[in-house]
């Protein structure tokens, strides 16, 4: 590999593991990253056609480094690389260049919608789609496998043919698409066309992608043929470990899950067998099987909750949850810094998007407190600054005008006046920490401090407040800061923002949404030299932020007090 | 006339007071009047008393008979109008008490919404009536197109159809005139109304039909709509009545399905008023089909202008009678219609052509595409992957309602279903009629003839490869090594000659945002109008905003896409 992209690849793994001292330093990492794509990468990419084969191969190699199953370095950039391969090869009309390109980005992007999950549907079926349409135009070269000479192609086809089941959100073509696959595989005609293709692990593969549509069983809609094939890969995959010794509970608990889809056994059993699964595995492993019982399984037992609003009220199950999610939380905490990857990440994806916050279980705001401030690193130090330039903001409105924030819903009734500016400076504080839970949410870390971001990489950054509002509408302790997430980057005046239907929020919230898109606005912008930070923050005055409250800032103590914590080091934020 | 006066209605308990003047205070001085309904006036004392009770007992009189009358109509109505108004009100009652419960208070406005509509279709039926009644409606003539006004119809129906899970299936008979004189508003109100009542009184996951016919004599086309359903039926008693307002079948009321018993006088009145007629045939427990025969005068509409012979459109569409329409339709005009039965397999259609170097002059996104994406995500795969390809949507929806997603996903043409011979025809030829005043019927296609563009590039295989581009386009070609080169040969040329620059912009000597800004910073009057295109591979969203800033219209991610090229060429140029 070239100079320039082992030095990327350095910084990025530095970036990736928190190992820069302060934020000044995580800053000139960025930047030189930046840097080094202008200077070395975007010239190759800007002269690709002539490029020859070692520059090309480089490129790959790059691009394989910066990407792999379990740590995702830097997907933009790897679909980046990947993108423009396809376009060359496409204007060289190389067909195997084009299959093989087609297969990569399909992965790209296939790895980079996972920091979607957790959203809806309507928030990400367009990413989802691109996706399996990538991965469908890879498949369509299969009416050439008996013509194509070399195996590797063919595996690029049939590789592109079975990820269509992991890239379609549509379950009915999951399974279509896995049984076409099937059929090939065990095809001897295709079988000795390409004889050194890893046959019998595309089948295995393949099996144990049809077995995860085992959720589907019980909606109902699906052929005899559809659940006969379903099941016929259940068996393949889970029987063999079913009758193990030891068996892997990763294996175990979806056998258990599809006899309670099947009605094969009932809920009490199925909770019965889940709580003995989770109470089995000790609190402090953290490999696959551990994070597994401790992580997955109580979240899948909240659901069953949630699903069953009648187990609310015995107690024994809401004790047990109550349990689970302590150690839960246990494990979590006490993982390896250094290990975390992106396993350990999409755990903790469910956590926020899906514990189930009910009577007799810990509340979600300590939970997402503590986890955002051990494992948010950088977006949570920043989103403190956030919540330090709020809360100066309101004291300065409310010392001038108490009666500006007497909507917020914050105050039980009867407060003591002179308890109003205390709830309100940690309502602001907490406004400010939780209004960025998205980006934790949807890891955008990566996408933040790396390097600059793509244009193309703009649509999902802009998700993250609505997987904020997602994150924290959904439980009773953290409703209150809901509204602020999602609106913190609209704007004032409704005639714009991220979301496309945005209406400004009209929650008796909007007080503080307004500081919040200030505050942000002022922190993610702490570069600027102050006289322009505030230039620009009056430019936007009365469209995309509330005169209201701009009308606070000027030559006084308030915007000193505000550029002093913009001054300072966001990474020396406290943890709690 | 005596100010204070009270109504009042003897009974066992004493006199009932009805209503009485703000003022009125009963005393020994009141004088007692029986009214003709049992009930009784009291007025207080006054100086005149007779001429005054005389009078006051005759305005009462008059007024009690127009009581009678409303009494009577609100009688009738007093079901409708109190189920939906016990539910708006229960349920608003309902909500307030379990405010801080999401699901009951989501579950209760629903069910005031759905009361609400109800409520607001029964008093718009009696005005409607009312207004046929009294003779303020008349009816209009206006040009329109019958599939227009079919595709209208049923963008009305199909949410009541698909809540009800109904099978929905119309048959286009013979159709001899598409464009016609009538009043289109009454005309729907009329197809609305009997394909609503079918979808209400028929069981859910019934089967409802609709056919259209037109027989054609002189400048006379008379309209054949027919609508038949399995339904709950009617008896013969009913059908008899059926056109009398508030009639309703009394199987309705067991079943539960709400209606103002006014929709089929409307109705009837409507097609007399039309000079039509309108027949019944119905059985209890098997269904019921409905008529019509409507008079229409014919209009005469220009032929399209548009040849299709020699195109080749991509059909994505599932439903195999629409696809021999299509093949119908299209094959007398001479035009080649590739069908898929899903994006996929047009995806992998569109790969079999870029590399047998055929290509496609439009596709369209049809209704049945069998694909996990929305036809959005659909066409905007299509739009990003073949960009010059006009897109267009054949489809029952509302096209104002998304018309907006439908642009910003790429479709560019809309046509409605269901279509005819000559709607299909005349829509498909605007769609090439302006792709080819585009430029966008096929990626080379376009002609710049008379164009001038200025290529600045300084590596020699890209210039190569965007001077074999743009030489199809039969542009004419100036080429520059850098951005000094470039400033130079602008500098150089007459004034106007130049209509797009495509400027690298990491080039030695002078890079493209320098150019550009010293192109603009001329003193020329094409200086800042002249289109000026950034070729380069920096994808930061900071250096597409540099570009801008620098002056430039817009961006060409490298290496060059031909199909993306030829959209910027015709987006610009044309």
């Amino acid at each position: 590999m070239q100079e320039y992209q082992n030095r990327y690849l350095k910084n990025a793994q530095e970036i990736s593991a928190g190992q820069f001292e302060g934020y000044d330093e995580l800053t000139a990492l960025r930047h030189e990253n930046s840097r080094l794509l202008e200077e070395y990468l975007f010239p190759v990419l800007d002269d690709l056609p002539s490029a020859d084969a070692g520059v090309l191969q480089e490129l790959s190699e790059f691009a394989a480094a910066l990407m792999d199953r379990r740590f995702n370095l830097d997907c933009g950039l790897y679909i980046l690389i990947h993108d423009a391969l396809l376009s060359l090869y496409r204007i060289r009309k190389d067909r195997s260049g084009v299959i093989r390109e087609l297969y990569a980005l399909g992965m790209g992007h296939y790895y980079r919608n996972r920091m979607l999950n957790g959203l809806p549907d309507r928030m990400v079926s367009s990413f989802h789609f691109e996706n399996e349409m990538i991965f469908t135009e890879g498949a369509s070269y299969f009416k050439y496998f008996d013509t194509i000479g070399d195996d590797e192609t063919k595996g690029y086809i049939l590789r592109c043919l079975g990820n269509i089941a992991i890239a379609t959100p549509d379950r009915k073509r999951r399974v279509a698409v896995s049984s076409r696959m099937l059929q090939i595989i065990q095809d001897d005609h295709y079988r000795r066309l390409a004889p050194s293709l890893p046959w019998d692990l595309y089948l295995r593969s393949t099996h144990q992608q049809m077995s995860s549509n085992r959720d589907v069983l019980s909606k109902g809609d699906l052929s005899s043929d559809e659940l006969a094939a379903i099941l016929e890969s259940c068996h393949v995959v889970f029987e063999p470990e079913k009758a193990a010794d030891d068996p892997n509970i990763r294996w175990l608990w979806p056998y258990y899950e599809m006899e309670y889809s099947l009605g094969l056994a009932d809920l009490n059993m199925t909770l019965y067998r889940m709580r003995h699964l989770i109470e089995s595995m000790p609190a402090d492993h953290h490999d696959a099987s551990g994070l597994y019982a401790n992580v997955q399984l109580p979240i899948y037992y909240g659901r069953l909750l949630r699903g069953h609003p009648e187990l609310k009220n015995r107690s024994e199950h809401v004790q047990f949850l109550a349990d689970a999610y302590g150690k839960m939380i246990q494990c979590i905490l006490s993982f390896p810094s250094g290990s975390i990857d992106d396993f350990f990440r999409y755990d903790l994806d469910l956590i926020l998007y899906d514990y189930y916050e009910t009577e007799g279980t810990p509340d979600f705001l300590s939970i997402l407190n503590v986890l955002f401030s051990r494992i948010g690193g950088t977006v949570y130090a920043r989103s403190v600054q956030t919540g330090q330039i709020m809360q100066t903001i309101c004291r300065a409105i409310y010392d001038s005008d108490p009666s500006y924030f007497r909507h917020l819903p914050v105050f039980p009734e009867g407060t003591a006046p002179e308890e109003t500016g205390d709830i309100l400076a940690d309502y602001a504080m907490q406004c400010g920490i939780l209004q960025d839970i998205g980006l934790f949410g949807m890891h955008m870390d990566r996408l933040l401090y790396l390097r600059e971001m793509f244009e193309d990489e703009l649509p999902i950054y802009r998700l993250h407040t609505e997987a904020g509002h997602l994150i924290l509408q959904e439980k009773p302790s953290t409703r209150l800061f809901a509204d602020t997430a999602l609106g913190h980057h609209s704007w004032y005046n409704g005639s714009g923002g991220w979301p496309d239907t945005y209406v400004r929020n009209g929650s008796n919230c909007r007080q503080m949404t307004d500081i919040a898109a200030i505050a942000s606005f002022l922190e993610e912008n702490r570069e600027l030299d102050r006289d322009t930070l505030l230039s620009e923050l009056f430019r936007y005055e009365g469209t995309r932020f509330s005169p209201l409250v701009t009308a606070y800032f000027g030559s006084n103590q308030m915007t000193d007090e505000v550029f002093a914590i913009l001054s300072a080091d966001p990474s020396a934020a406290p943890v709690s | 006339m005596p100010r204070e006066y009270a109504v009042i209605m003897p009974g066992p308990g004493g006199d009932k007071i009805l209503y009485r003047t703000s003022g009125f205070t009963e005393d020994s001085t009141c004088i007692r009047q029986p009214l003709s309904d049992g009930t009784f006036l009291l007025i207080a004392g006054t100086d005149d008393l007779e001429e005054e009770n005389r009078v006051l007992k005759t305005r009462l009189e008059e007024s009690l008979s127009a009581n009678h009358a409303k009494d009577a109509f609100l009688s009738s109505m007093s079901h409708d109008i109190r189920t939906p108004m016990n539910a708006i009100i229960g349920m608003t009652a309902l909500a307030g008490k379990h405010i801080d419960e999401k699901d009951r208070v989501v579950d209760a406005l629903s069910k005031i919404e759905t009361a609400s509509d109800h409520l607001l279709s029964l008093i718009n039926e009696v005005l409607d009536m009312s207004r046929i009644n009294s003779g303020v409606s008349v009816l209009s003539e206006e040009a329109f197109s019958l599939s227009d006004l079919l595709h209208e119809t049923l963008t009305i129906v199909k949410p009541l159809m698909e809540k009800k899970g109904h099978a929905f299936h119309t048959e286009l008979g013979s159709i001899l005139c598409e464009d016609l004189f009538g009043d289109t508003l009454r005309l729907r109100q009329i197809f609305v109304n009997i394909i609503s009542n079918a979808a209400k009184y028929t069981p859910a996951g019934g089967q409802i039909d609709v056919s259209i016919s037109e027989e054609l004599s002189g400048d006379l086309c008379t309209l054949s709509f027919a609508c038949r359903d399995n339904g709950i039926g009617m008896s013969k008693d009913f059908i008899a009545r059926i056109f009398t307002p508030f009639e309703r079948a009394s199987t309705s009321t067991v079943s539960g399905i709400e209606g103002t018993g006014l929709g089929m006088s409307i109705v009837k009145r409507l097609i007399d008023m039309m000079h039509g007629t309108i027949g019944i045939e119905s059985e209890e427990g098997k269904g019921t089909a409905v008529s019509i025969r409507i008079p229409l005068q014919v209009r005469e509409a220009p032929a399209p202008s548009y040849r299709l012979n020699g195109t080749r459109l991509m059909i994505i569409e599932g439903d195999e009678e629409l696809r021999d329409l299509y093949k119908t339709y299209l094959t007398d005009a001479g035009a080649e219609a590739v069908f898929a039965m899903s994006a996929q397999e047009a995806v992998s259609l569109f790969s079999d052509a870029e590399f047998s170097g055929s290509s496609y002059d439009a596709v369209l996104i049809g209704r049945s595409t069998g694909d996990s994406g929305s036809i959005f995500d659909i066409a905007g795969y299509l739009h990003k992957s073949h960009p010059q390809l006009p897109i267009v949507l054949v489809s029952e929806h509302n096209w104002e309602t998304i018309e907006y997603q439908a642009g910003r996903s790429g479709i560019s043409h809309f046509i409605p279903l269901p279509f005819f011979r000559k709607s299909l025809l005349r829509s498909l030829g605007t769609v090439l009629d302006s792709s080819a005043a585009e430029g966008t019927a096929s990626s080379a296609s376009i002609d710049l003839t008379g164009r001038n563009i200025l290529l600045v590039e300084d590596n020699l295989i890209n210039m190569e490869i965007a001077s074999e581009i743009l030489a199809s386009t039969n542009a004419g070609i100036t080429r520059a090594g850098n951005g000094q080169e470039a400033l130079e040969a602008f500098e150089a040329s007459a004034e106007g000659f130049f209509d797009l620059i495509l400027m690298d912009i990491q080039m030695p000597v002078m890079d493209g945002y320098t150019a550009t800004k010293r192109i603009r910073s001329l003193d020329r009057k094409d200086a800042g109008t002249v289109i000026i295109l950034a070729m380069t591979a920096n994808a930061f969203a900071e250096d597409i905003a540099n570009a801008r800033s620098a002056g430039m219209n817009g961006h060409l991610a490298k290496p060059i896409d031909i199909a993306r090229l030829m959209t910027m060429l015709r987006q610009y140029l044309q």
